[in-house]
């Protein structure tokens, strides 16, 4: 579904070159659900935001759903973004000025669907993450909760098959937290691959696989001992 | 494009929206008034005077001394006969005014003596059997002046001639049947002037708007001038000789006789000159709403591209945010197009109104005439382009957002 391999990603200022990736390494299989960890600054965001073709790379392959994309134009990458990408940010990101329904409509107007179609969608995704009774709300008149549920209505609403999530629990307390992270495994367990980046390691835990990202590579979590022990903690707490 | 998702925007930023659309509006409403003005002013200018202007130029005499009426008459005509022995000049004429010379004479005219409300007040020129033809006013019935009908008047004489000659607008005003030749009329006396030529056009001596209702209504009468000031020679120079002979023609005028004043400044002028004059208010006007225009045109341009900038710096993330969910940079300019095209569309339509309103204004308080739709029209298309002129490089910015802007920390 999302390989790369060796995958670099430079960011150029006048004075310094920042390595954000270096010969990162990846392979999630359709259907996964898969935790990206690791330390701030360590380049998680980085990669999300290149496996969602929001940022090119500098080196190395990408292929999304088996299609090399590192030599896609402009228009070409915001169809797939459209269509087969889903994005849940930390931030929410809906748009002020629009309500609820509006907001999960956007992605389905990009698309050029037809307006019964898309409030059959809307209505759909809004009932599965429990906010159909608020479509006239706007933004700003929910909680952070409940507007992360109506960013995953958005994210969902056009069916994609990658859903790409960072941090999508980063602003909400412990309680709104599970609730969205049951949301997520739900969406999941219905078929979707996702890939979610995560400070939590209790959400880490409950993810299929996790990936750990140190300055920009992936490195396998089992061999270094100082994560093993959290890891295996936050693991037997959920188990528990 | 999608227009229900831009308009439910706008309303939560209706403090912008509507003080552009009111802009747009009011630079409507006044924009079309003013282009009609300046049609209006150089329909004026451009009006014809009748006279074949090139090689024609005018004199105004006055004379230093006190003559009799008897000896102005004479010398007048000794003048006359100097300025035709030019070699330079073709023909001339002395009269009491000249078509669009600013200011001139009028008299009332009535159909019956003791008719109350005139029929018209039609512009008065008093010429000889040479007054025509100099002037080169086409003549399309009847006959001019002959020299035995020609009458002198003097300083407050008051000489009421028989005959008269007519322009084509007078004898369509006064006898609308038609057939005005041998017809009759008054001019502010109980003696009926019988009208004996109809010419095609001969402009009034003034421009003025209180005059517009008499347009082109203009009569010769066969009077031959003898005032010492306040009369004027009308010279046809020869093809292609004006400048020679308006350079001789007051020499030859001051060798004849020195007792003259002929103003350097404004004693010797040629017909493009009166011409010019006669509508330098108007051009004044004309330039005036011209500036107007450009200046309210550029303000509103001005006010769309940083309002739209505004908006744009914005909402730079929830631009961002609909690249990453899929919108195109053709999407994205597209929106703030029609974001324009939606406010000025609705700020037009009050402006259509304001636009009437305004000119009913100026048509009650100004002799102006009513707006026609064209205008409005012309004046909607003017600023629907100039909206999309003014916004096209602020959504063009905006287009270029990137998608990663959705993820920059708010
Ligand atoms: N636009 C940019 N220009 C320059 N450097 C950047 C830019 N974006 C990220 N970086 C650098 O790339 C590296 C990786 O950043 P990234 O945001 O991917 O980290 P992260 O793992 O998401 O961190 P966090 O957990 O704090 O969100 C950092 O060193 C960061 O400073
Ligand atoms: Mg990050």
């Amino acid at each position: 579904m999302l390989k790369m391999t060796h995958l670099s990603k430079v960011y150029r200022t006048e004075v310094v070159e920042t390595y954000a990736l270096r010969d990162f390494n990846i392979d999630v299989k359709e259907g996964e659900f898969v935790a990206v960890t690791g330390p701030s600054g360590s380049g998680k965001t980085t990669f999300l935001t290149i496996a969602g073709l929001l940022e090119t790379f500098t080196g190395g392959t990408y292929h999304l759903d088996n299609l090399d994309v590192s030599n896609l134009d402009d228009n070409a990458r915001s169809k797939i973004r459209n269509e087969k990408i889903g994005f849940i940010f930390q931030a929410f990101n809906l748009i002020p000025d629009l309500n609820v329904f509006d907001n999960v409509e956007v992605p389905l107007r990009y698309r050029g669907m037809k307006a019964p179609e898309r409030k059959e969608r809307i209505m759909g995704a809004l009932e599965r993450v429990g906010l159909a009774s608020r479509a006239k709300h706007y933004p700003a008149e929910l909680s952070g909760g409940q507007q992360q549920r109506v960013a995953i209505a958005r994210a969902l609403a056009g069916s994609p098959r990658l859903l790409l999530a960072d941090e999508p629990t980063g602003n909400l307390d412990t309680q709104m937290a599970r609730g969205v992270m049951e949301l997520l495994e739900e969406i999941h367990r219905d078929g979707a691959t996702i890939v979610m980046v995560t400070h939590d390691p209790e959400l880490a835990a409950r993810a299929q696989r996790n990936v750990h990202v140190i300055d920009g590579q992936v490195v396998d979590l089992a061999e270094d001992p100082r994560f093993h022990t959290a890891y295996a903690a936050a693991a037997g707490q959920v188990r528990g | 494009m999608h227009i229900q998702p831009i308009l439910v925007a706008l309303r939560r930023h209706k403090a912008g929206t509507v003080l552009i659309a009111l802009q747009i509006a009011l630079t409507l409403a006044i924009v079309c008034n003013a282009l009609f003005i300046i049609h209006e002013r150089v329909a004026h200018i451009s009006e014809p005077s009748g006279v074949d202007e090139a090689d024609l130029f005018v004199i105004a005499n006055q004379w230093g001394a006190q003559y009799s009426t008897q000896e102005t008459v004479e010398r007048i005509q000794q003048d006359i006969a100097t300025l035709r022995q030019l070699p330079s000049v073709q023909e001339a004429s002395a009269a009491n005014s000249y078509p669009m010379r600013g200011v001139g004479w009028d008299n009332f005219i009535t159909m019956q003596p003791d008719q109350r409300a005139p029929t018209s007040d039609a512009a008065y020129f008093t010429g000889d059997e040479n007054f025509l033809r100099t002037l080169g006013v086409k003549l399309i019935a009847g006959r001019d002046f002959r020299p035995e009908e020609v009458q002198n008047m003097g300083l407050r004489q008051n000489v009421a001639t028989p005959v008269a000659i007519i322009t084509k607008a007078m004898a369509d005003k006064l006898f609308p049947k038609g057939e005005a030749l041998g017809k009759t009329f008054y001019a502010m006396t109980s003696t009926p002037i019988t009208v004996i030529g109809i010419v095609d056009v001969l402009h009034r001596g003034d421009v003025s708007t209180w005059s517009a209702p008499y347009a082109g209504e203009s009569m010769v009468v066969p009077i031959r001038l003898a005032v010492p000031s306040g009369l004027f020679y009308i010279v046809r120079a020869k093809s292609g000789q004006l400048a020679a002979a308006m350079r001789e023609a007051p020499k030859a005028l001051y060798a004849e006789n020195r007792m003259r004043i002929i103003d350097p400044k404004d004693g010797l002028l040629s017909f493009a000159q009166v011409r010019h004059r006669a509508f330098e208010r108007d051009r004044g006007m004309a330039i005036l709403m011209g500036i107007i225009c450009v200046v309210l045109l550029a303000i509103t341009a001005a006010g769309i591209v940083g309002l739209t900038s505004f908006w744009v710096g914005q909402r730079r993330r929830q631009i961002g945010v609909r690249r990453a969910l899929g919108a195109t940079h053709r999407d994205i300019l597209n929106y703030f197009m029609t974001e324009n095209l939606l406010i000025s569309l609705g700020g037009l339509a009050i402006g259509v109104l304001l636009a009437f309103g305004l000119n009913l204004w100026l048509v009650t308080r100004f002799t102006l005439a009513m707006l026609p739709l064209t205008y409005v029209l012309g004046g909607v298309v003017i600023l629907l382009l100039l909206g999309q002129g003014a916004v096209f490089a602020p959504a063009l910015r905006a287009s270029r957002v990137p998608p990663i802007e959705a993820t920059r920390p708010a």
